[in-house]
């Protein structure tokens, strides 16, 4: 061990971090991966003291490696919407046995480099650790009629994931990605490369029931003329952190990044963007809605960076956020780095308690006050999810929601 | 029956320590069958009598008693006295984005129904009620659609509030100034659907300012509230010597 160790520049590495250390020397030597494996070196698990995880500590909620065991696996909100399925589950990889036209998936022999591995800690973790056959390549080079649909939830002590999805000139689909959990540690780095003129809805399930540490890190880059549409769901776990990096390459793009979060129970969940308008013309709308209970904590971390020639780029950012009880918490940090003139940009920002007289008002009428309350909720957070996902996703969406809320509102047995 | 014992409250939230008395010994009966109205000056009690009644926070009896049937509405939770069949028709009704009136009338019917250990009603019974209900209010069926009360004018919310009073067949209602924001026409449908709910079951507590409300509304009793009491209490021409009089005569004689 003291041979390998010397690897890692971390100081004082956990034994955590020595475990991801030993999962690392088991691969194939590759210089990729060695770069992007170094990348998470330089942080190492990343704790409160690196200000991008100040609030979501994964060195300290990683454990030790005895705790990861192979975790319950989550019911999917999302399940049976396409027959075009990617399960990252069980020990392996299920595929469907036929795909549709235009879409390929291409096994990856290779690792490949990531970009943002030096900004990105847990992206390059999964970069570095993710092997055969849970590394894949998607292209898409048509209108995809149905969605695809990735499903993680490996049954494993640790589970990582890297998929490279390449959207084609002209191309369109709808991808949806699920994280259920089922590993006691887990993380999957997801990029999305859209070529001009290419559309892309991404929507994202997060839930876990047993002590689940997940992340997933989104890369997507958007070419001329690019459409992106991302809506999450999410509920937690003991910590979960979903990460979407997102840069504006080709003019004119536009992007909705939306996202509703119920987080309750002892739950933490962390959502993370960093939005880069690098060219002219970028619209970026990001809408977050969320509420806590119990001892649940929530982090909303949005940043919008405007590159100085990035001029007349629409950005726009808000984060609502409601706190059910008094234990629960919510920590947010909205931020914009404008670089360049002429452009138009906001963010806005509210934590609050439900509305006393709407409560009143919908009890006064013989709604009892869980029902009332849950009712006000699922209205709040529905704000969030109604722009730009279809009938069929929204409907499955809206159903985990009723359920979440049914058992967060359940009222007690008399 | 509706009845109110000399009854005492405070309006504030005690934490704040900026708790007010605001009822001072208020004593009122609405027999099953009758329309009563309450007038009064700006600041007499009249909304929070209805909040008291109806039990929001921060309004808190301190003695005397209000009385559903002989049942203690002092002693439940809003909803319990709700299902108890106590309806507000608010003077401000409060917008609920997000929710659709169908759907929060229809959860609001089956609350009830199921506290009652009824059946709840089906989609296309309460369809087929509410089509009838908002046809004899006038209602444009697309209002019904939208979340409850937001972007309603003045009437549409009044309107609302009778249709929701149509649909839930409450026994005992208070409607506190249920003619602020309305036309004449509105008024006049408003009432309509108020004086169709006039049964001999029924006890119906009339808040109101000014007097016009009566005129499509006839009471059999008129109250005066001020200073947190009723100081005068009379036929249906007491609402008119008000009216032509001002409240200022009246306190005079009360005092």
């Amino acid at each position: 061990m003291g041979s390998t160790a010397s690897l890692l520049p971390i100081a004082n590495p956990s034994a955590a971090e020595l475990a991801l250390l030993e999962r690392y020397v088991g691969l194939r030597a590759d210089p990729r991966r060695e770069r992007n494996f170094a990348a998470f070196a330089r942080t190492g698990l990343p704790h409160r003291r690196v200000e991008a995880f100040k609030w979501s500590d994964f060195r300290a909620q990683a454990g030790k490696p005895e705790g990861w065991q192979k975790a319950e696996v989550a019911g999917d909100a999302l399940k049976g919407l396409t027959h075009t399925v990617i399960g990252f589950e069980g020990g392996g990889v299920r595929q469907p046995s036929q795909l549709p036209k235009g879409l390929r998936i291409v096994p990856l022999d290779a690792c490949q480099a990531f970009a943002g591995a030096e900004e990105n800690p847990l992206g390059a973790l999964a970069a570095a650790l993710a092997d055969r056959p849970a590394l894949l390549g998607i292209e898409i080079s048509e209108l995809l009629e149905a969605p695809l649909h990735l499903v993680f939830s490996a049954d494993a002590a640790l589970s990582f994931q890297r998929v490279t999805v390449i959207v084609r000139a002209g191309a369109s689909a709808e991808v949806l990605e699920s994280y259920l959990g089922g590993a006691g540690f887990s993380a999957a780095l997801i990029e999305y490369e859209l070529e001009a003129g290419s559309r892309v809805t991404r929507v994202i399930f997060q839930a876990a029931s047993g002590p689940a540490v997940q992340a997933s890190t989104g890369q997507v880059t958007l070419n001329t003329g690019c459409r992106f549409a991302q809506t999450v769901l999410a509920s937690g776990a003991k910590l979960a952190r979903l990460e979407t990096h997102l840069v504006h390459a080709g003019a004119g793009a536009e992007a909705s990044l939306n996202a509703a979060y119920l987080v309750g129970g002892k739950n933490h969940l962390d959502l993370t963007s960093h939005v880069r308008h690098s060219v002219a013309g970028g619209t970026t709308k990001q809408l977050t809605r969320g509420a806590v209970s119990a001892n649940g904590r929530a982090v909303f971390q949005g940043k919008f960076y405007v590159a100085r020639h990035a001029v007349k780029t629409d950005a726009r950012m808000a984060h609502n956020a409601l706190v059910l009880s008094p234990e629960a918490a919510v920590f947010a940090k909205p931020e914009l780095q404008i670089y360049a003139d002429d452009v138009q940009c906001a963010h806005g920002n509210t934590v609050g308690e439900l509305d006393a007289l709407q409560v009143f008002y919908l009890r006064q009428r013989g709604i009892s006050q869980p029902q009332a309350q849950a009712m006000l909720t699922r209205a709040f957070l529905l704000n969030a999810l109604s722009d730009g996902i279809g009938e069929p996703v929204l409907a499955a969406l809206e159903a985990s929601l009723d359920d979440r809320l049914g058992a967060m509102f359940a009222e007690a047995p008399v | 029956m509706l009845t109110l014992n000399d009854l005492h409250a405070t309006v504030g939230n005690p934490v704040d320590s900026d708790v007010k008395p605001i009822l001072n010994g208020l004593s009122l009966n609405v027999p099953k069958g009758e329309v009563h109205a309450i007038m009064g000056p700006n600041g007499a009690g009249k909304s929070t009598l209805s909040y008291l009644l109806t039990g929001r926070d921060n309004y808190t009896a301190t003695s005397g008693e209000a009385l559903l049937d002989g049942i203690d509405l002092l002693a439940m939770e809003p909803e319990e006295r709700a299902v108890q069949g106590l309806f507000l028709s608010f003077q401000y009704p409060v917008e609920i984005p997000g929710v659709p009136v169908m759907t929060f009338v229809r959860t609001a019917m089956n609350a009830q129904r199921k506290a009652r250990g009824e059946a709840e009603i089906s989609a296309p019974e309460f369809l087929k009620r509410a089509r009838a209900v908002g046809a004899q209010l006038k209602i444009n069926p697309d209002m019904l659609k939208r979340p409850v009360n937001v972007g309603f004018s003045g009437g549409e919310k009044k309107r609302l509030e009778i249709f929701q009073m149509l649909m839930l067949e409450p026994r005992a209602i208070i409607l506190d100034e249920t003619d602020s924001g309305l036309d004449i026409d509105a008024l006049r449908v408003v009432a309509e659907g108020v004086n169709a709910l006039r049964s001999p079951e029924r006890s119906m507590l009339v808040i109101t300012h000014y007097q016009r409300l009566l005129d499509y509304i006839r009471p059999d009793r008129v109250h005066v509230l001020a200073g947190g009491r009723i100081i005068a209490s009379g036929g249906p021409e007491l609402a008119l010597r008000l009216e032509a009089e001002g409240y200022d005569r009246i306190l005079a004689e009360a005092a």
